[in-house]
């Protein structure tokens, strides 16, 4: 009776036990798959903000450049005025000039 | 044997190089020959050949002349152009629109309008076109007819040269002006006192010649001021330059017909072809002018069978270059090679170009204008240079600025006077230099 109460029990502890070793197992293995997708995400995260940064940094970049534009065009539109005006001045002088000149060939 | 052989390829040698010889000679003429073309196509005329005033007229024709381009040098002005090759300083402006007058760029090709229609008049005595600012003065020669031309100056708006029929009334060597009132007036306004009378000299404005005219009052005279010829500067009379009067005071006798009109677009025909010549017009009459010129063209069209191209009239009339455009060919296959201006080599000097003495230390000078803009500088010395008497003047380069500077005057007078005739005429005011002193 002994013998077979300890066969019994024994079929039944070796079976838990042997449960019990493998859920041990089994959660090593989510907890490594678990790191491992972590490091993923870091990875991925880090690309992601790599990424951010770099189109943050090129609309910085484009912003600057469009501000340099248009204050190249800006400058290049005062360089217009101030050279129509330079010829404006200067064509007024000529003519000023041309009418003294007109004026004192008379007798 | 072996001598024989190396005779033989030294006479292939022989052969090849005499061959090579030919070949390199015929490429040689032909290369010649393209230069000989290239010339040819550009033929460069000596400015002696270029006649500037006197001119056969065909009968039928009233194109005379011939347009030529001439590349400006270094210094030059169109007013010295305009004098060497016998023009008004108006003509030469109007033919080369957009050329700087007193500073314009060395190298630049400009136009020499050395073609002219005839008035629409009868051709005898002396004819003068206040819209052209030239006088034709005709002359049988023979069984043809010889039209001498000059540039002249006319009336100011104000005071504007008569037009109608009159006669070289008397002549007059070295004449002596008599200030009118008005002018008079108008010197004394400025601050300028003239005397009642200038005798002949440099300060006398009839210059050298003068004839004058049935109508009281006008004379067509030579000037102390050349480079007013060609402008509306005077006070109703006609002014030539000194050169020009003398010519047309030998040639014309008194009670020779002088008739003057106001004539801006012309119209005329050589070898087949029609030319028009505009003028810039006065405002008053311009729509009268253009609807005479419109009713003439109407009527060769009419009479030709044949539509004109009035776009072309239009832009000829616009552009008032002085210059015969041809509009119309009266007869098909006409030579159209007339029209075509010749090239003309720059003379070595310009005829009247005003003279710069050399500078001296113990000299009087008188600082006119110190600017920025070196153009600006060497058109003020231009026109000062140009003044009649004429008053010398350069620029001087400063580092940051360009110094006009006129003189040499003998002394404090001489440089005062030029201050004040600076001050007067062109509204400059001068400061007088004294002599650098030498130890």
């Amino acid at each position: 009776m002994k013998k077979s109460l300890f066969l019994i029990t024994m079929m039944l502890v070796l079976p838990t036990l042997m449960i019990g070793c493998a859920t041990t197992g089994e959660l090593q293995k989510v907890q490594a798959e678990q790191k491992m997708i972590d490091a993923k995400a870091d990875q991925a995260l880090k690309d992601a903000q790599a990424a951010k940064a770099a189109a943050d940094a090129a609309n910085v970049k484009a912003a600057e450049t469009s501000g340099r534009a248009e204050s190249a065009i800006k400058a290049a539109e005062e360089r217009e005025k101030a050279a129509a005006e330079k010829e404006r001045i200067a064509d007024e002088k000529a003519k000023k000039a041309d009418d003294a000149f007109h004026k004192s060939m008379k007798k | 044997m072996c001598r024989i052989s190396d005779l033989s390829l030294f006479y292939n040698w022989l052969r090849l190089t005499a061959l090579c010889i030919f070949i390199f000679s015929l490429s040689g003429c032909a290369a010649t020959k393209s230069v000989q073309e290239t010339a040819k196509s550009f033929p460069s005329h000596h400015e002696k050949e270029i006649e500037r005033n006197k001119f056969p007229v065909a009968r039928g024709e009233d194109v005379i002349g011939r347009l030529a381009v001439i590349r400006l040098e270094k210094g030059d002005t169109l007013p010295d152009i305009a004098r060497h090759f016998s023009l008004g300083i108006n003509a030469i402006s109007a033919a080369n629109p957009g050329v700087d007058v007193w500073v314009p760029e060395a190298g630049e090709r400009i136009m020499l309008p050395l073609s002219f229609i005839l008035p629409d008049t009868p051709r005898k005595g002396i004819v003068v076109n206040l819209a052209t600012l030239r006088l034709f003065q005709y002359k049988e020669d023979g069984t043809s007819l010889l039209v001498t031309t000059y540039p002249v100056g006319v009336g100011t708006n104000e005071r504007p040269t008569p037009t109608g029929r009159m006669h070289v009334a008397r002549k007059a060597v070295r004449p002596t002006w008599r200030v009118p009132a008005s002018i008079a007036e108008d010197h004394r306004k400025k601050g300028d006192n003239l005397p009642a009378v200038v005798p002949p000299g440099p300060e006398n404005p009839l210059g050298e010649y003068a004839l004058y005219l049935s109508k009281s009052g006008y004379l067509i005279h030579g000037t102390n001021k050349p480079a007013s010829i060609g402008l509306t500067a005077t006070n109703g009379c006609l002014r030539l330059y000194p050169e020009n009067v003398k010519t047309l005071f030998d040639d014309t006798p008194v009670k020779t017909p002088v008739l003057i009109v106001n004539q801006p677009y012309l119209i005329g025909q050589r070898n087949g072809v029609l030319y028009l010549e505009a003028h810039a017009p006065t405002e008053e009459s311009d729509a009268l002018e253009l609807e005479k010129l419109y009713k003439k063209l109407r009527t060769i069209e009419k009479k030709a069978r044949r539509t004109l191209d009035w776009k072309k009239v239009k832009e000829a009339q616009a552009e008032a270059r002085g210059i015969p455009v041809p509009i119309f060919e009266l007869s098909r296959g006409s030579e159209k090679e007339a029209a075509k201006p010749i090239e003309v080599e720059h003379p070595e000097t310009l005829y009247g170009k005003p003279e710069i003495p050399a500078l001296k230390l113990e000299a009087w000078y008188v600082l006119a204008a110190d600017v920025r803009d070196k153009i600006e500088a060497q058109r003020i010395a231009a026109i000062i240079n140009h003044q009649g008497p004429p008053i010398p003047a350069r620029v001087f380069p400063k580092s940051d600025s360009y110094r006009v500077i006129a003189g040499p005057f003998n002394d404090r007078s001489e440089a005062k006077k030029a201050a004040k005739r600076l001050k007067i005429d062109l509204e400059i005011d001068g400061i007088v230099i004294e002599p650098v002193k030498v130890n």
